[in-house]
């Protein structure tokens, strides 16, 4: 039997939930009330998003950067890098991310898809999950409000605004622009999942569907 | 046992006052020992570990919990602290622990160089000393036997110049136990961890056996399974003929099987709670299993 299939999940989790969620609370007080800022700045992608312009789109795109350079700099770098050394590698991912975010800029000028389509509705509708819904997350997982992800502020929801901004808008070199918040969320569902956490269905509903958006024809 | 107190403190960021003597706590003389074999020098049969429970960042109120735990381990006669590189935040935490502690003299520090480039070993092994604010380990170990061949050489030559007292490899949960034995037969380490537990019995068919034969100490880790053994019987009835080893809680029964093997140095449960380290801790006391209860304390187990 190889090495690797005597590792479970849990053999990869360096800290313990009580640890990760109080980080993630302690973390969110510190902010707090720039969560609404950045609900805001959601909402504001949605709506540049929903419209036809290049300006809009051009907009969706910076703001979507800026998101994921501060996910990087202050929670995956300053804070959750404090129990989970594997962070500093996200960090240079989440920042990579941004880059191509920047240039996406570009490659969002050929004009977005008919607004009645599938794609573009559904893209829209996983970003109005991923600034509304996650939001809401403790409360179905039995955790502290306190603990409520926002788009920005934390990765999930970010990744979630930014898959659905992505389907939605279907830029030049989709391919490039995916894997890191397609494998954010994997990430994601594992760490949760390992902690036994119930909010490992969101980003894994956010994984399906994207790939189920893609796959529709219109 | 000296330490840099500046290094933690700087390393942590906190400026607040701690003591600055070293301070000798609890009394050590009821727990049970078992000497090193290189060396005769005794330690006690129950250490404290870190994995996961002392990775707690830069939380200050689990940071004084972790503390806590420190305190009552040294105020109950420990001594052995491991930890790791691996372990996130666990070695600042020691550090902070330590410090407000004032560095009980009684410490014995194990710690873990864990770093594939064997070139960036040393460089490792300073960053835990300033993380833990020591000057020297009492022991470092090659982790799960990450680049063992270029590590060991390099720890045995800290080793021959003071820069440290002990030398080890690890591995958990039954991993590479070919290697482990290669490693203990053809080189001259001083300990070797491992996981062993009622359930996971199988370093008892060969890697305990030649520990005694090469005088090689023995650290037992994951004693509880990272706490699903307890889990596991905690609902069922303690029975009554443990009684008479003193042990009065699962954790104690397990704990006593473990310890009780003659080629078992020190076993680390970790913990993030006083009473638990305290309840840890008298598993070293009173009367150890003989081999005839040991088999019936396993088969108890097994049966549940």
């Amino acid at each position: 039997m190889s090495e690797w299939a005597t590792y479970t999940l849990a053999d990869f989790l360096l800290f313990s939930p009580r640890v990760y969620f109080r980080l993630v609370e302690r973390y969110n007080q510190g902010l707090w009330p720039l969560q609404l800022v950045f609900i805001a700045g959601a909402l504001a992608i949605l709506f540049a998003t929903a419209t036809d312009g290049w300006r809009a789109r051009a907009a969706a795109m910076a703001t979507l950067a800026l998101a994921w350079l501060f996910c990087a700099w202050q929670f995956l770098w300053l804070r959750y890098s404090t129990i989970n050394w594997a962070m500093s590698y996200a960090t240079a991912a989440f920042m990579l991310q941004a880059g191509l975010l920047l240039l996406a800029i570009r490659w969002t000028q050929r004009g977005a898809l008919p607004a009645n389509s599938l794609r573009r509705r559904g893209g829209i509708g996983l970003m109005v999950f991923g600034s509304l819904g996650y939001p809401f997350g403790p409360l179905l997982a039995g955790r502290a409000p306190a603990s409520a992800e926002t788009f920005g502020a934390m990765p999930d929801p970010t990744a979630a605004v930014t898959l659905g901004a992505l389907v939605a808008l279907m830029p030049q070199k989709l391919w490039l622009l995916l894997p890191i918040p397609v494998l954010w969320c994997a990430f994601s569902v594992l760490t949760l999942l390992a902690m036994e956490d119930a909010g490992a269905w969101a980003p894994f509903a956010v994984i399906l569907v994207t790939f189920a958006l893609l796959l529709v024809r219109r | 046992m000296t330490f840099t107190r500046r290094a933690v403190v700087q390393g942590l960021g906190i400026g607040m006052s701690l003591p600055l003597v070293p301070r000798a706590w609890g009394q050590a003389a009821d727990l049970t020992t078992r000497v090193i074999p290189k060396s005769e020098e005794p330690l006690p049969l129950i250490g404290l570990g870190t994995w996961i429970t002392f990775n707690v960042g830069d939380d200050p109120v689990l940071m004084d919990e972790c503390a806590a735990v420190i305190g009552a381990f040294f105020e109950g006669g420990g001594r052995v602290i491991d930890s790791s590189p691996m372990y996130g935040s666990s070695q600042p935490t020691i550090g902070y622990g330590l410090g407000k502690l004032g560095y009980p003299k009684q410490l014995f520090s194990a710690e873990k160089v864990w770093i594939s480039d064997s070139g960036e070993g040393a460089a490792q092994i300073e960053a835990s000393k300033n993380y833990w604010g020591v000057e020297k380990f009492d022991l470092m170990q090659v982790h799960n036997l990450v680049s063992w061949e270029e590590h060991l050489p390099a720890l045995f030559d800290m080793k021959a110049a003071g820069r440290l007292r002990y030398v080890g490899i690890t591995t958990s949960e039954g991993r590479r136990h070919r290697e482990i034995e290669q490693v203990m037969a053809t080189r001259p380490i001083d300990f070797v961890q491992v996981t062993y537990n009622i359930l996971d019995r199988e370093v008892e068919e060969r890697i305990l056996p030649l520990a005694q034969e090469k005088g090689i100490a023995v650290i037992v880790n994951r004693p509880f399974r990272q706490g699903d053994l307890i889990r596991q019987v905690e609902d069922e009835p303690l029975p009554d003929w443990i009684a008479e080893t003193g042990a009065r809680s699962w954790a104690q029964y397990l704990l006593k099987f473990i310890i009780s093997h003659p080629a078992v140095t020190c076993a680390i449960p970790a913990t993030t709670r006083v009473d638990h380290v305290r309840e840890n801790l008298d598993a070293g006391r009173g009367i150890l299993p003989d081999e005839k209860l040991r088999r019936r304390m396993a088969a108890y187990v097994e049966a549940l």
